[in-house]
């Protein structure tokens, strides 16, 4: 028993000496009973009915999950008390969401990262010294990383972004960072005309900016998680130029617990700085900015938005779009038109269009027919 | 409207999923998980910002 806890937690017998250890160990368990028994009575006794609950009731519950989520993964308490990172077997699994693997409560190892850490594993016995360019040129030991892409495939092909609107500890704080009552920026729906009239030019030249630069998160994708770590190697390049992930995650409470890193900061840590305000406080104004446009993981989980077996639906003898009801669309914070696309790319599954309906036609789930016998409509409107 | 087909709604779907089974089996044959661990267990200095 003694050992089997000590593997889990990846501690050592001498370790138990230090009463840290124990109480960190101790408060783990307890954050795991609160949020276990949290799940639970979520799940059994208001069973999940989105519909009758409203957009209110829902969003609290939204909260709740993300929050416990986050503290299920992310409770390596010894961690967040001395300022180390969890060691143990555990960091062989990868969670579902943007969680940094340096953050000090981190059970489980970032997708993201380790995409790019598999990537950048090369092959000594292939590799050379270039004396032409005078670099060291490296051959990649993995070409194609089986071991995370295939965990991705199964999360996506599962459920989609939905990851992103329950199960992501970086959407979470953005959504927390978006309840800060400041005036949003909310642009109206993407249309040429919304009653008759044509959207003022600005308001079109952000619309056009928006949708645009929803393409570089598949940029970051491909260019800095993928083929830079791959062919130039030496770097993590998304970790270390881009990610406020980590930097909030994982830096800010490493740095502030440790002097020998906070010494060790230089330039780097400045523009990671800069990079990490910048997304914090944008995410006050703009609903979850980092997901809209740089998240690679987002990128990832978009594709299989359309293909996952959990999806969203529409059910279309009950929808008012005839009579013109936009109480979804108008309602959806990632602009998206659930009537339009259930299942675009750019829907987080975070169910808020689902839980303002007011004629209960959008559907979530595994079905292709709603309880009464109507078609569910998950492709797109023609 | 456009008829759903059972293929799109659930054995492509499946079919991913089966997909990604066999390339977590693969990777872990193949030693990717020893690299995502060795990775994860010490600090990554990059993520934190110092390089
Ligand atoms: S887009 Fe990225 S950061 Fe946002 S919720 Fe999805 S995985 Fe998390
Ligand atoms: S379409 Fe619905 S579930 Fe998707 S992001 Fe918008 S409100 Fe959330």
């Amino acid at each position: 028993m003694k050992k089997l806890l000590l593997s889990l937690f990846g501690l050592d017998e001498a370790s138990l000496q230090d009463p840290a250890n124990i109480v960190g160990i101790v408060l783990t368990f307890a954050v795991w009973a609160l949020v276990l028994a949290l799940f639970l009575v979520l799940l059994f006794k208001k069973r999940f009915q989105i519909h009758r609950w409203g957009n209110k009731v829902w969003q609290r519950t939204k909260l709740l999950i993300q929050t416990g989520w986050f503290l299920l993964t992310n409770s390596f308490m010894i961690g967040w008390v001395k300022g180390t990172i969890y060691q143990g077997s555990l960091k062989y699994v990868c969670v579902p969401g943007m969680n940094c693997y340096s953050c000090p409560g981190a059970f489980g190892a970032c997708p993201i990262g380790a995409l790019q850490a598999v990537l950048d594993e090369f092959d000594v016995s292939k590799s050379w010294f270039d004396p032409a360019s005078g670099t060291y040129i490296q051959a990649p030991l993995y070409w194609f990383a089986f071991y995370v892409i295939g965990f991705l495939m199964i999360v996506g092909a599962l459920c989609g972004r939905l990851i992103c609107g329950l199960l992501c500890p970086f959407g979470w704080i953005q959504d927390l960072l978006y309840k800060i009552p400041v005036k949003k920026l909310k642009l109206p729906r993407d249309e040429k005309r919304i009653n008759g009239m044509k959207h003022p030019g600005t308001v079109r030249f952000f619309l056009g900016v928006d949708k645009y630069l929803r393409y570089a998160k598949y940029a970051f994708l491909v260019v800095m998680v993928i083929f830079l770590p791959l062919v130039v190697k030496a770097n993590p390049w998304f970790c270390k130029y881009v990610c406020p992930s980590g930097m909030l995650l994982g830096g800010i409470p490493l740095m502030s617990r440790n002097e020998g890193l906070r010494d060790a900061a230089g330039q780097l840590t400045l523009l990671k700085l800069s990079i990490m305000t910048f997304t914090v406080v944008l995410s006050m104004f703009l609903y979850r900015p980092f997901c809209r446009y740089i998240c690679p993981l987002g990128a990832i989980y978009s594709l299989f938005n359309p293909v996952s077996l959990y999806k969203y639906g529409i059910d279309d003898s009950k929808c008012n779009r005839c009579k013109g009801c936009y109480a979804c669309a108008n309602a959806c914070p990632m602009g998206v038109d659930p009537v339009k696309t259930p299942n675009s790319p750019e829907c987080i599954r975070c169910g808020t269009c689902n839980a303002t309906c007011p004629q209960k036609a959008i559907h979530a789930g595994f079905k292709m027919k709603t309880v009464e016998g109507n078609a569910i409509r998950t492709h797109k409107h023609k | 409207m456009q008829k759903q087909s059972v293929f799109t709604r659930y054995i492509i779907p499946l079919l991913l999923l089966l997909v990604g089974v066999g390339f977590v089996v693969y990777g872990v044959t193949d030693g990717e998980a020893g690299a995502v661990l060795r990775k994860a267990v010490a600090i990554c200095m990059e993520c934190i910002g110092i390089g």
